[in-house]
């Protein structure tokens, strides 16, 4: 499946749109882990924490071809690293026709269980994400991938990365909820 | 006291070496560069643009030496940056970026995988640093190493390889101020002094990246709309596009159908010592005097062409805005190629032209490669990212990867310019017609 192929269905299994390009950034990343396969987006570690310029260069493709329409809110700064701007992505009428023929597709079914498992885990919000997708990177680095809570925040401030224990414990939750982990 | 040496370059004033890399400079691997044009034949549309792959490794050389100075720390990693940006292009073939996707097409796919991320010339440029006898003799077994990793992004922290590539790279820094120097089209010129003193190492969880202060947001700015203009003015000029595909066209013909041996030798890298020394062998002006010689061969014949500045003409350009049909959009421009091909057979067959002269080329961009959106921007008291900051960066990025569609055609326009458009026109519904039919083979669709 190609990155527009892919990113089309992701969009249309989660409603038809993605609040914040953050989000969909980390969605696509978690339900490319879910699925095994990365579609060509190969995410980089970043800033955020996982990122692809596929995605982004994806999304600005699918907005000039008209399949996708962007529009954008202004939230002020909200706390020192993440986005002031929020920029959301619907289907348009034309992307809805495409996705016509690739509802079609087993590979839209695969994406769409994915995507379903990602919502009912809470639909985290990108700031959730952002925190799960930096304790996954933490539980993958470390060897034997084990990591008891107190451990994951050890490790986050080892990384500069100011996470509450709250938030762990919600991205800890998230995490297993999916199956990318497992709390005992 | 250490053997300075100077070299007076046209965009920066006089560039800085060391003996060490005087040395380098003297080795025949990068005295071929001489012979490699920056713009393949750009030179047809602006008579200056004749500057060399040699002249441009030299300008983001001293570009990254002026990095390397400002930001990093260790002096082994500023030589380091000085020659992995020195030799970066040492990989490139004749015609340069137009000999890629033949190469490319050709190569073996055991030492060269499509999915990598490398370019060819990138794994080429590798197999040189890595084997060549003469840099060998100038750098340790471990600089080479640590080159190659450098220029790969498998050497320390990011931002090294952020100074060598990356989206604001001494590279881009160097060809956008040269290139607009050498054509003349002033649109490249940025403040390269004020990008240089603004750009800060930041580290971002356990890595170390490029970003920039905010005093530096406009010039980054000014550098973004730098590499916009002179995409569309130069590097996207029509007939830039032209010669570029029938540079292409004639090699693969020269290979496919003349089945000439060293030719396809020459675009079929095989991971063997014996190919790159018989690469290094070859420049610009070689292969067209080797071409210009097979007789009765398809290849000559172009190279002809572009010798006498006889070039095809674009007969069809569409956008987005020409396919009302989703799908038919979907498949002209997120598509695969494979319908080219036929497309071109069909046009050759309605107007008459030798299929081999026909040309679809679609005007597209990666998807992959990274832009300045994520370059982080050092405020006082928070960080943010540059397409946030930016009030310009999306809309010129956005523009930046609209999607063309040509097909080249060797046409001559009999009559005035009532009758051209009138030609136009004719092959602008006929071809619509021919891709709605391939896009959707079970029912024909309406015309745009």
């Amino acid at each position: 499946m190609k990155p527009t192929d892919f990113l089309l269905c992701l969009i249309d299994a989660s409603g038809g749109k993605v609040q914040g390009r953050t989000l969909l950034q980390k969605r696509a990343f978690f339900v490319t882990e879910l699925i095994g396969e990365d579609f060509g987006l190969k995410f980089d570690a970043h800033y955020y924490g996982p990122y692809s310029p596929t995605v982004e260069g994806t999304t600005t493709q699918l907005k000039n071809l008209g399949f996708l329409q962007e529009s954008n809110t202004g939230f002020g700064i909200l706390s020192e690293g993440f986005e002031v701007r929020r920029y959301d992505y619907s289907l348009t009428e034309d992307g809805q026709k495409l996705l016509e023929r690739l509802r079609a597709s087993p590979e839209y079914g695969i994406v769409k269980g994915a995507t379903d498992r990602v919502l009912a885990a809470g639909n985290p919000n990108y700031v959730e994400l952002s925190i799960a997708a930096k304790a996954y990177f933490l539980l993958k680095k470390k060897e034997g991938g084990s990591m008891s809570v107190a451990e994951l925040i050890k490790q986050a401030e080892k990384y500069n990365w100011s996470i509450s224990p709250e938030s762990i414990h919600r991205a800890v939750g998230f995490l297993s909820s999916v199956g990318l982990a497992t709390e005992r | 006291m250490q053997d300075y040496l100077e070299i007076r370059d046209p965009v920066h004033g006089f560039i800085y070496r060391e003996s060490h890399e005087r040395d380098l400079i003297d080795t025949k691997v990068f005295q071929r560069l001489r012979s490699l044009h920056q713009l393949a034949l750009a030179h047809l549309v602006y008579p200056g643009a004749t500057h060399t792959r040699f002249d441009h490794s030299l300008g983001a050389f001293h570009i990254a030496g002026g990095l390397a100075k400002t930001l990093v720390q260790s002096e082994t990693e500023r030589r380091l940056i000085r020659l992995a940006t020195l030799l970066h292009d040492v990989g490139h073939g004749p015609f340069s970026h137009v000999s890629e996707p033949i190469l490319q097409a050709h190569s073996s796919k055991t030492v060269f995988v499509e999915e990598q991320e490398s370019k060819i010339h990138e794994v080429i440029t590798a197999k040189i640093i890595l084997e060549n006898a003469e840099l060998r003799e100038h750098l340790s077994d471990r600089e080479r190493q640590n080159i190659v990793g450098l220029l790969s992004g498998k050497f320390g922290h990011s931002f090294l390889h952020d100074i060598v590539s990356g989206p604001i790279d001494a590279d881009k820094q160097d060809y956008l101020l040269r290139d607009s120097y050498f054509t003349g089209v002033k649109y490249g010129i940025y403040d390269q002094d004020r990008l240089r003193n603004t750009l800060r190492v930041y580290e971002d969880n356990d890595d170390l990246v490029l970003a920039i202060s905010i005093d530096g947001l406009h010039t980054l700015e000014q550098f973004v709309l730098a590499k916009y203009y002179m995409t569309t003015q130069v590097y996207r000029h029509r007939i830039r596009l032209i010669t570029d595909c029938m540079i292409e066209r004639a090699i693969s013909l020269g290979i496919e159908q003349d089945k000439i041996g060293w030719l396809k030798a020459l675009y079929s890298y095989d991971g063997t010592d014996e190919f790159i020394q018989e690469y290094l062998q070859w420049n610009d002006e070689r292969l067209t005097n080797e071409v210009l010689h097979q007789k009765d061969s398809l290849v000559k014949d172009l190279f002809d062409r572009l010798r006498k500045r006889h070039l095809f003409k674009c007969i069809f350009d569409v956008d987005q805005n020409d396919f009302p049909d989703p799908s038919t959009r979907s498949f002209v421009f997120a598509g695969s190629k494979d319908f080219y091909k036929p497309l071109e057979e069909q046009v050759a067959k309605q107007f008459g032209f030798d299929q081999n002269h026909v040309i679809a080329y679609g005007v597209t961009f990666n998807s992959a490669t990274k832009t300045e959106s994520q370059v982080p921007v050092l405020h006082k008291t928070k960080t943010t990212l540059f397409d946030d900051e930016s009030a310009l960066f999306k809309s010129v990025d956005q523009k930046i990867r609209e999607q063309h569609f040509h097909i080249y055609a060797p046409v001559e326009y009999k009559g005035d310019e009532k009758q051209k458009r009138k030609k136009h026109r004719e092959y602008k519904e006929a071809i619509l017609k021919m891709i709605q039919t391939l896009a959707n083979p079970q029912h024909e669709l309406p015309l745009a």
